[in-house]
């Protein structure tokens, strides 16, 4: 009887919608989050998963060799190999596509490769202007890995004891 | 201004009101722009972000003042898309129907004790016919627009104003028997005497019912079924874009603006000042415009929208019997000494 | 029968049965590498190690033999302790390559390590090397990854016939090698990669082309001899990648012959038919199908009302579908056309036949022969899983007695053999048929040899015997008499009279009346007889006929030529329209294989560019025509109506009786004469554009000609060298190879080559010229 009393007066007087006021109130004094994009820039782990890269060893040779578990794992199914023999006899990509648009950026080609070829960068500011720009080939992602080399094996060592 | 009228002779009163009725409207929407501004901005902030910051002048931020303007340019340089089965006459008549009330009806609101447009009799009954006028916009919408979502959005429309508008109307019964007047301006002088005379004391109830319907009315958030984004994607106005968009954007803050307006004059005093020492004005009448318009964009940013089978419990099975009670309460208070609680 | 239990399960079994055994007929899995069921036991892997009650150690269970009251654990703590300490050996040595390895995804090992194996090596020290060797150009190695299990050993032992691969060396120095640096020249090699339970050996014109996990398996029907080889293609992106067996103990065992293996690299050949094609004042130009199902109708009509329907010929390969030769026969007859053959390759149409020539028995009957008198067959090149099965007969007691052109080696022992030239064939089956006091007219002039009567000897004793006529047989000019001969005998000993058919559907080609009827021509008289117009289904009449330069001749100089392949290359220089149509993987369709079994299957892929499945190409050529009965919607309707009971209606068409002939051709000819039967890869369209195939031993010999020692040193000739072969009045330079099992005054230039079409009939005089 008293409940029933107390909750028909609790709603009747719109108790608890002030209590939401209230919360909202609160929050409309509180310090701010918002980081301010270009200007400020959140702290960046060495594990962050941004656009992909084809990785080389120091003499020049690519890593990947084509088992195509990567291809395998992806759950978005973005990745695209054809494989074949090459001319010295070692096992050898033949088209390593990787579609941006389908990637998730899960991380699961990067913990599925045993060479470390096929690595997620830091890079996460990049765009593309016509359909396709986003279609990475085989070449883009061995140019992104050229590229940032020094950073990509910054962050796998910086992370190898965990691995 | 006489020698004005001298020379003008018949011209002078249609071309004074024309001057009369841009001093309100052009306001009017420059609020309106600043009213979408201000909401992003304390939404925001109650979300712990900082809204828009980036749009400013001249190479300024100015924490982001710029953004309603460069959101009409937008608007304005938007292609209007005319659906394939629209239907164009009534598709494009919507969003003028719409604006049209929520303008037309600013045309009694006074602001001051002189600053009234047409400071008539029956001011608020015009106020209650005018604005149910604005449901035919989005009712129009919706039917012209030959989409499942938008009609679906024009009917839940439809039906919460209409459930509302009763409620509403018995509300304004109340405030109507306190100052036995129509007329806003009689109203606002019958709360003469400081904050405890304001009839938001003596007609509590009413006042709520009065606000939570007025919202319910704009078809604001928790009440916005309407536009039910996550349901019928947005509703009436899913069609729309450009500037026939933008107008319906304009009615649905010009009227937030008004019933802000009325809820100041019904129930807040209008430009009383809440301390007699103090001097009365316009000044006061912004202030609580201001205030309402705040609690309206704070409730948007609190509540969740109401399920559409709640909406039509509240209207009529809590707001309209309340009213009533409550006027019964008043009638039968006012028969007593006691009446002069309610004067 | 003995009841053992093994991990608290009853199971009776035959007594001699191994513990495997008794685990394999209850469900039990226990992890093993070396073991398999068509091999013999090796136990050398140890992987199988289980525990038996009372038994002090673990013991290997595909070498323990099922005592009564056996109790067996094979996932006991001590059963897995054993397996566990196997598995850590056995990794020691392995490599961890397992990403650049193509059995990654299907490998043994790298499945039972998930169950076994540890979580890391602690074996530190440096691993096994071991030199890659060069095994042909079908098989991979990767020697390091071996395990020792030795089943490509075994398998060589014991399923092929030919101990190619060894196994020298002891301990860590263990190694499976070729003998002597030879390749693996068997016709039944690719079985080693299947059998290699880890990445060893593997296929090399598959390697590192797709993953397994990549790829659909979708069965399919092999399109060359007539076994009908279960097939499982392998499918990525609508490409077949590989071919692997299905099991199938009634035809192909777990086996699969190289050609079956390797062929599907035809499907992906450059030389595929993409879009059809009509010559245009002596240029190909490609034309949408609407255009080229016009032009072959509209001229095909212009030749039927100018020159009568009997004025075109129609020839289909024995290696189209059961549907497609079935409207191909339907569409001639309703032009009023009866020139309709299959049997491209034959010379001899004497005689009466009442039915389709058949195997005469089950396959699997083969194994239990006991007597088997193969003529002129080449049975391991022809039929190599036929020749297999042969092979376990004679492991089991039967004898083998040969008649033929060349003494082949058949990788199995021969009880008796009669070898002598081509022309001198009738006279020695007649020689065996009179041993055996066959009762047959014309033999009184033979004089029996003591090897015929040791034959005859053989063939009368025996419980389950067989006459198999091989392909040489089928295609002799006097194919007749060998048959009738071959019939006597059977009927003179109680034998089976059977046709080791040598192409997927020749036995369907007959049922659905792929034949001449009454006022008719066959296939051989098509072509000495030139027709105006000819329709050729999938064949490639100058390399399959009997007389290939007769044949070349007629299609040239025929007005129209309508050829519906697969390829672009057959029929491009004398055809007027080429048709595309789908390949054997493309195409729904079946096959009745020798022993008149019906196989469908559904198409594996779609076909290549505009490609159409032949018998759709078929139904809409009959309804250009606006013939009646050309509105089949699926293959299955169209296999209904050619078969409308299924096996049952091929079963009542199969008869191998022959009447009507005389024995004559009982005197060799003089001089040095031709055995061009056909190279084990230049069997069809498909083998023949099979590059791997073409580089095997197999078939680098199929394009020389060959002859004896005896003959080269008398002519002045020296081996491996070009020679100048002449056969009426053509002239080809092929390379000379000396093979010792030939007879006297033979050369073997096979059939099929491209480089002999202008050489002529298959049998025959032929000549050899120094350069």
């Amino acid at each position: 009887m008293i409940s029933t009393i107390k909750r028909f007066f609790n709603t009747f007087l719109l108790i608890e919608l002030l209590k939401g006021l209230a919360v909202t109130g609160r929050h409309l004094f509180a310090r701010k989050i918002t980081i301010q994009y270009p200007d400020e820039r959140t702290p960046q782990s060495p594990r962050f998963r941004g656009l992909h890269a084809q990785r080389r060893y120091a003499n020049g040779e690519e890593r990947c060799i084509a088992c195509k578990l990567c291809e395998a794992v992806c759950p978005a199914m973005a990745i695209t190999i054809e494989s074949a023999q090459r001319a010295d006899g070692t096992r050898r990509t033949t088209r390593y596509d990787i579609d941006l648009t389908k990637c998730i950026f899960c991380g699961f080609c990067e913990e599925a490769c045993p060479v470390d070829a096929i690595v997620e960068t830091r890079i996460f500011e990049y765009h593309g202007e016509r359909r396709g720009d986003l279609y990475y080939t085989k070449a883009m992602l061995l140019a992104v890995g050229d590229q940032y080399e020094a950073q990509i094996a910054a962050d796998r060592a910086a992370d190898a004891k965990y691995r | 201004m006489d020698y004005l009228q001298q020379l003008l002779g018949p011209a002078w009163l249609p071309i004074w009101t024309l001057a009369k009725i841009i001093v309100i409207v052009l306001p009017l929407l420059i609020a309106v722009a600043y009213l979408t501004y201000a909401e992003r901005k304390i939404i925001g902030y109650m979300q712990i972000r900082i809204g828009p910051n980036r749009v400013g002048f001249f190479g300024y931020r100015l924490i982001g003042l710029g953004q309603p303007i460069a959101d009409a340019v937008k608007l304005m340089t938007k292609e209007i898309v005319l659906p394939t089965g629209a239907d164009k006459p009534l598709f494009l008549l919507a969003p003028v129907l719409a604006i049209g009330p929520a303008l037309a009806a600013w045309a009694v609101v006074p602001f001051t004790e002189d600053w009234v447009l047409a400071n008539i009799d029956a001011s608020l009954l015009y106020i209650m016919a005018i604005t149910s006028m604005g449901v035919y916009g989005v009712i129009v919408a919706g039917w012209a627009s030959n989409s499942k979502y938008a009609f679906l959005g024009a009917m839940r429309s439809a039906a919460q104003i209409v459930s509302y508008e009763i409620a509403m109307g018995f509300a304004l019964v109340g405030v109507l028997m306190a100052a036995q007047s129509l007329n806003m301006v009689d109203i606002v002088n019958a709360q003469k005497g400081g904050f405890w005379q304001w009839y938001w004391l003596p007609l509590f109830p009413l006042f709520l019912v009065y606000l939570i319907s007025g919202v319910a009315e704009i078809n604001r958030a928790p009440f916005d079924v309407a536009e039910g984004e996550s349901e019928i994607v947005a509703g009436f106005h899913l069609d729309y874009s450009g500037m026939a968009f933008a107008v319906f954007f304009l009615a649905e803050y010009a009227n937030m603006i008004l019933v802000s307006a009325l809820t100041s004059i019904l129930f807040l005093g209008g430009w009383l000042s809440p301390l007699p020492f103090l001097p009365d004005g316009f000044f006061w009448i912004a202030a609580k415009m201001s205030f309402v318009l705040f609690l309206f964009l704070w409730f948007r940013a609190t509540f969740p929208r109401y399920r559409y089978d709640q909406i039509m419990r509240l209207g009529w099975k809590v707001f309209i019997p309340v009213t009533l009670i409550w006027i019964l309460v008043i009638g039968g208070f006012m028969q007593t000494p006691l009446g002069y609680l309610f004067h | 029968m003995p009841l053992i239990t093994i991990d608290d399960q009853q199971i009776e079994i035959a007594a001699g049965s191994t513990v495997m055994d008794a685990a394999r007929a209850a469900g039990i899995y226990i992890p093993h590498f070396c073991y398999h069921k068509k091999l013999s036991i090796a136990a050398s892997c140890r992987m199988c190690l289980i525990e038996v009650e009372k038994a002090p150690k673990p013991l290997p269970a595909c070498a323990t033999p099922v005592t009564d009251g056996m109790v067996v654990r094979s996932y006991s703590a001590k059963a897995v302790e054993a397996q566990k300490g196997v598995m850590e050996f056995l990794l020691i040595n392995h490599p961890l390559d397992c990403p650049i390895c193509d059995q990654g995804g299907e490998c043994q090992l790298q499945d039972i390590a998930v169950g076994y194996g540890g979580v890391a090596s602690r074996y530190a020290e440096a691993k096994r090397v071991v030199k890659e060797k060069d095994l042909g150009p079908l098989v991979a190695t990767d020697m390091t990854r071996c395990i020792h299990c030795s089943r490509c050993v075994r398998f060589g032992q014991e399923i092929a016939g030919i101990m190619e691969l060894g196994m020298p060396g002891r301990g860590e120095h263990t190694e499976v090698m070729p003998f002597l640096e030879h390749h693996v020249s068997s016709e039944l090699s690719g079985n080693v990669i299947d059998l290699c339970p880890v990445g060893a050996l593997t296929s090399k014109p598959f390697r590192f082309s797709a993953r397994s996990w990549e790829m659909a398996r979708r069965k399919g029907i092999s399109p060359h001899d007539g076994l009908g080889s279960n097939l499982a293609l392998q499918v990525k992106d609508n490409r077949v990648m590989r071919v692997t067996p299905v099991d199938n103990e009634a035809i192909n065992e777990c086996w699969l012959a190289d050609r079956d293996r390797f062929s599907y690299q035809a499907l992906n050949s450059a030389e595929r038919l993409t879009r059809p094609m009509v010559k245009d004042g002596g240029r190909w130009v490609e034309v949408d199908w609407p255009k080229a199902m016009a032009f072959a109708a509209g001229a095909l009509k212009v030749i039927r009302d100018t020159h009568g329907a009997s004025a075109i010929g129609f020839i289909a390969s024995p290696h189209q579908t059961v549907e497609e030769l079935y409207l191909f026969q339907k569409l001639a007859r309703a032009l009023g056309c009866e020139n309709i053959d299959s049997r491209i390759d034959r010379v001899d149409f004497s005689g009466r036949r009442d039915g389709v020539e058949w195997l005469g028995m089950a396959v699997t009957d083969l194994n239990k022969l006991d007597r088997v008198l193969l003529v002129a067959s080449t049975v391991r090149k022809e039929q190599p899983l036929i020749a297999q099965r042969l092979r376990q007969a004679v492991k089991k007691g039967a004898q083998v007695n040969v008649v033929h052109c060349a003494d082949d080696d058949l990788l199995c022992s021969v009880a008796n053999k009669l070898i002598a030239r081509p022309s001198d064939l009738v006279n020695i089956l007649a020689q065996v048929a009179k041993a055996v006091g066959a009762d047959i007219d014309g033999l009184s002039d033979v004089v029996v040899s003591d090897a015929a009567r040791a034959m005859a000897a053989s063939l009368k004793s025996g419980e389950k015997k067989a006459v198999l006529l091989g392909a040489v047989a089928q295609q002799h000019p006097a194919a007749s008499e060998l048959h009738v001969l071959a019939q006597a005998i059977a009927k003179a000993t109680g034998a089976t009279l059977g046709f080791l058919v040598d192409s997927a559907n020749a036995v369907g080609a007959g049922v659905v009346g792929c034949r001449p009827r009454q006022g008719g021509l066959n296939a051989a008289a098509m072509f000495v007889a030139p027709k105006k117009a000819y329709v050729i289904l999938g064949a490639e009449p100058e390399l399959d006929a009997a007389d290939s330069a007769v044949a070349h001749q007629a299609l040239a100089g025929a007005e129209l030529v309508i050829a519906l392949s697969p390829f672009k290359t057959a029929g491009a220089d004398y055809a007027q329209v080429m048709l595309p149509v789908a390949a054997y993987a493309e195409t729904a369709g079946s096959y009745v294989n020798m022993e008149g079994r019906l196989q469908s299957w559904c198409a594996a892929i779609p076909p290549q560019g505009e490609a159409r499945t032949a018998w759709k190409v078929l139904r809409v050529l009959g309804n250009q025509f606006g013939l009646a009965g050309f509105d089949q919607d699926s293959a299955e309707q169209v296999l209904a109506e050619a078969l409308p009971e299924g096996e049952a209606t091929v079963r009542a068409r199969l008869n191998n009786e022959i009447a009507d002939v005389t024995v004559a051709h009982l005197n060799a000819a003089a001089g040095i004469e031709r055995l061009g039967d056909t190279a084990v890869y230049q069997l069809d369209a498909y083998s023949r554009r099979a590059p791997a195939l073409q580089v095997t031993v197999d078939g680098q010999v199929g394009h020389a000609a060959m002859a004896c020692g005896a003959l080269i040193a008398r002519l002045g000739l020296s081996e491996d060298k070009p020679v100048k072969v002449r056969q009426s009045d053509a002239e080809v330079v092929f390379k000379l190879m000396r093979d010792d099992r030939l007879p006297d005054n033979v050369v073997r230039l096979a059939g099929g080559l491209a480089a002999a079409v202008q050489l002529g009939p298959r049998f025959g005089p032929i000549s050899l010229e120094k350069m």
